[in-house]
């Protein structure tokens, strides 16, 4: 009895779990009736806008289905890399990219270019800067869904407690007002947190030091020089500030999205993020909803007030089996009309040229005319094939200095001569 | 004939779920450890452009800086952690093998931090280390241990010992249970005996307790280093790997050269160099400790 009951459930288990092998394409329910299913992998940064435009576009298209699935931005290319070697549930129509992905997703393949969709008047409306981070040689691979830099926003209320009329526009004057909200009381611990811990926000933060003391990555020729006496300069900047407590010493705990918190809390006067952050400072639970300002990044002497770039873009992938109907989708998120909700319900900055003038928006949304401002003067990570391992080895030589184990000089010598393997191996 | 083959008809569904889930995977990872695949996803589908390169991947392990350092670094969390919750968990379960009041109640609680899945656990810590709010930090402060709040996990070597803190905290309570089991079916007449001729409570630990002990302390053993040998949750989670590359220990740096990087070949050989690092510390023990039980 016991023996053939033990028979049946083996009789039982196997189909079934044939059936898990192969459920591949067979339990697929996207093409079900017509209906496309459209499945899309997204950072969380914009995820709450994009999750309304998601509903609107499926009312609005019976026909098509989207999915959004989204994670993390630390963990979005790690998990993408693996998509893209999925396949049914696991791989995704659409991806959302940033700009230092272009080069390596590009040249392997992972992304399809869409230069022949791009439309006239989307080639003349958009702007250059935001067509170039999607763009790799001659060919375009997705639309850009805002124009992004690591702005700095400061609290007015705290800063005019402590006497102070504008935003710091030196680095010396940062240091000087960061001090003094300190030790008025204004501000708890120090006046600023930034997000060194191990994480891409790491090398954008060390991009907006480098360009705002008047350094670059890669001289003309592609050969890093970020190694000079300005490079140098910034990060002895950094680390000095984090080791006498100008900086929150917690920074390098912290990835670029965890100091928002503090800065929301109105614990921290000066903080340094993209734009996402104005929606999020301007929120019901915001505490300091409507106190926030968006200055230039504080330059050394002489230098420009750089801001590190971060845009991203939505790009289909060959593994889509309608890139029509994806297509459709990027180009409704890209459209003006839903840039512009975008910008007044999450505060990104459009991709349209003429989106700046516009009247509607520069009423209701306060940060623009400073935003755009700050659009003018900005630099941008390197672009490599082997970007992630570029990235990685920086982010740990940045922090042998931040933690004082090495001195600056050293440190970007060393990282100088990684790279320059790096790049001589073919990436 | 059907009677000789209902055993392994028997057999077969669990063989089917190991030979996907395992079996092939493993293979798998074998075969791409010979051949050069990088991101270029769509190499596998032609077998002629599978580029053979024998144990260069495996050569390239050896010869590599950080492969070295992370394996210094591994070695030195899988001995502390496992040393550490190897005395406390012995310590433990020799007290919770007493008779006292209350022992059952101590003996469930103890083993809630070991209940935790790992993330909690490493998130919990994280907090109490906090540099600003970190009960840990405040404390450490408040007597006067640091000179005013000290950054906990802002150093490479302050970070490494914090997470083997942690991992000591949640895992000691898997080792106290193992050993705790193992001394409750000891038989007490060697312990009479013991007492009869006057051995001390030490000796009797170290004659008659070790010595019997023996096959629970090798499967507790094993199991720890193995698992602290594989170590990536707690410190994806509490430093990812910083500062300073100070916690990039061998697991992740597997990770990050194939998930990051995308060269899934190197990453592949790393990990069956991590394997047989592993294979070495097994053999070990059970060299060891099947001698001293006979």
């Amino acid at each position: 009895m016991k023996k053939s009951l033990l028979g049946i459930m083996s009789l039982v288990l196997i189909p079934s779990l044939l059936a898990g092998c192969s459920g591949g394409k067979s339990a697929n329910p996207a093409d079900d009736g017509g209906v496309q299913t459209i499945r899309i992998l997204s950072s969380d940064d914009f995820a709450g806008f994009r999750e309304k435009a998601v509903e609107e576009f499926n009312a609005k298209n019976p026909d098509i289905k989207v999915v959004l699935d989204h994670v993390a931005y630390d963990q979005l290319h790690d998990k993408e890399l693996a998509s893209f070697n999925a396949s049914g549930e696991a791989a995704y129509d659409i991806v959302d990219v940033d700009e230092i992905w272009t080069s390596e997703y590009a040249n392997a393949g992972f992304i399809l270019p869409v230069t022949d969709r791009y439309t006239d008047e989307m080639k003349q409306g958009i702007l250059p800067a935001s067509l170039q981070i999607a763009s790799l040689g001659e060919e375009i691979y997705g639309v850009p869904m805002f124009n992004d830099v690591v702005f700095f926003y400061y609290n007015e209320e705290l800063l005019k407690k402590a006497g102070f009329d504008h935003p710091p526009v030196t680095w010396d004057e940062f240091t000087s007002m960061s001090q003094a909200l300190q030790e008025k009381g204004i501000t708890p611990g120090s006046a600023s947190a930034w997000g060194w811990s191990a994480n891409e926000g790491l090398v954008a933060y060390f991009a907006e030091f480098l360009g705002s003391f008047g350094g670059k990555f890669m001289d003309e020729t592609g050969k890093p020089v970020f190694n000079d006496e300005k490079g140098v300069q910034a990060l002895t900047f950094m680390a000095d500030s984090m080791k006498n407590g100008v900086i929150d010493k917690a920074s390098i705990n912290y990835n670029d999205r965890q100091v928002l918190d503090a800065f929301k809390n109105g614990k921290t006067a000066f903080v340094a993020g993209w734009s996402f952050y104005w929606g999020e400072l301007n929120g019901s639970d915001s505490k300091v909803k409507g106190k926030v300002k968006v200055g230039m990044v504080p330059a050394a002497e002489g230098a420009p007030h750089t801001a590190a770039t971060g845009s991203m873009y939505l790009a289909i992938t060959p593994q889509s089996e309608h890139e029509d109907a994806a297509w459709k989708f990027i180009e409704y998120l890209g459209s003006k009309e839903v840039q512009k909700q975008q910008s007044l319900d999450a505060g990104s900055l459009p991709i349209w040229k003429d989106l700046y003038s516009d009247e509607d928006l520069n009423k209701n949304f306060a940060a623009l005319k400073d935003m755009e401002k700050q659009l003018e003067q900005v630099i941008s990570r390197p672009s490599l094939d082997a970007y992630n391992e570029f990235s990685k080895n920086m982010q740990i030589a940045l922090q042998s200095v931040l933690t004082g184990q090495k001195d600056a000089k050293t440190a970007l010598d060393e990282l100088v001569a990684t790279t320059e393997e790096l790049q001589a191996n073919g990436n | 004939m059907i009677k000789k083959l209902r055993p392994f008809g028997y057999l077969l569904p669990s063989f089917l779920v190991i030979l996907s889930v395992t079996l092939l995977p493993l293979l798998y990872a074998i075969f791409i450890s010979f051949i050069n695949l990088t991101k270029n996803v769509h190499k596998l589908d032609n077998p002629k452009l599978w580029d053979y390169v024998g144990f260069e991947n495996f050569a390239k392990v050896l010869s590599d800086s950080s492969f070295w350092q992370a394996v210094g670094r591994t070695m030195y969390f899988t001995v502390t952690s496992v040393g550490l919750e190897f005395a406390l968990g012995m310590a433990f379960a020799l007290i919770l093998n007493e008779k006292f009041a209350g022992r059952g109640f101590v003996r469930g609680f103890m083993l809630i931090p070991w209940a935790l899945p790992t993330i909690v656990n490493a998130v919990l810590w994280k907090w109490l280390y906090d540099p600003d709010h970190g009960t840990i930090t405040v404390l450490l402060a408040t007597l006067g241990i640091t000179d005013g709040h000290f950054n906990i996990l802002g150093s490479s070597f302050s970070a490494m010992n914090a997470i083997i803190i942690a991992d000591v905290w949640k895992n000691t309570a898997f080792v106290t249970l193992i050993l705790l089991a193992a001394m409750q079916s000891l038989p007490a007449e060697a312990y009479e005996a013991g007492k009869i001729d006057g051995a001390s409570a030490f000796r009797r630990f170290f004659s008659i307790t070790l010595p019997l002990l023996s096959p629970a302390i090798l499967v507790a053993l094993i199991m720890r280093t193995m698992e602290a040998f594989k170590v990536f949750d707690i410190i994806y989670i509490m430093t990812g790997g910083g500062p300073a590359g100070g916690t990039q220990v061998l697991s992740f740096l597997t990770y990050q050269t194939s998930m990051m990087f995308g060269k899934f070949s190197y990453g592949s050989s790393l990990a069956f160099v991590m394997s047989i690092f592993i294979l070495i510390f097994a053999f070990i023990y059970i060299k060891i400790l099947y001698k001293k039980a006979e």
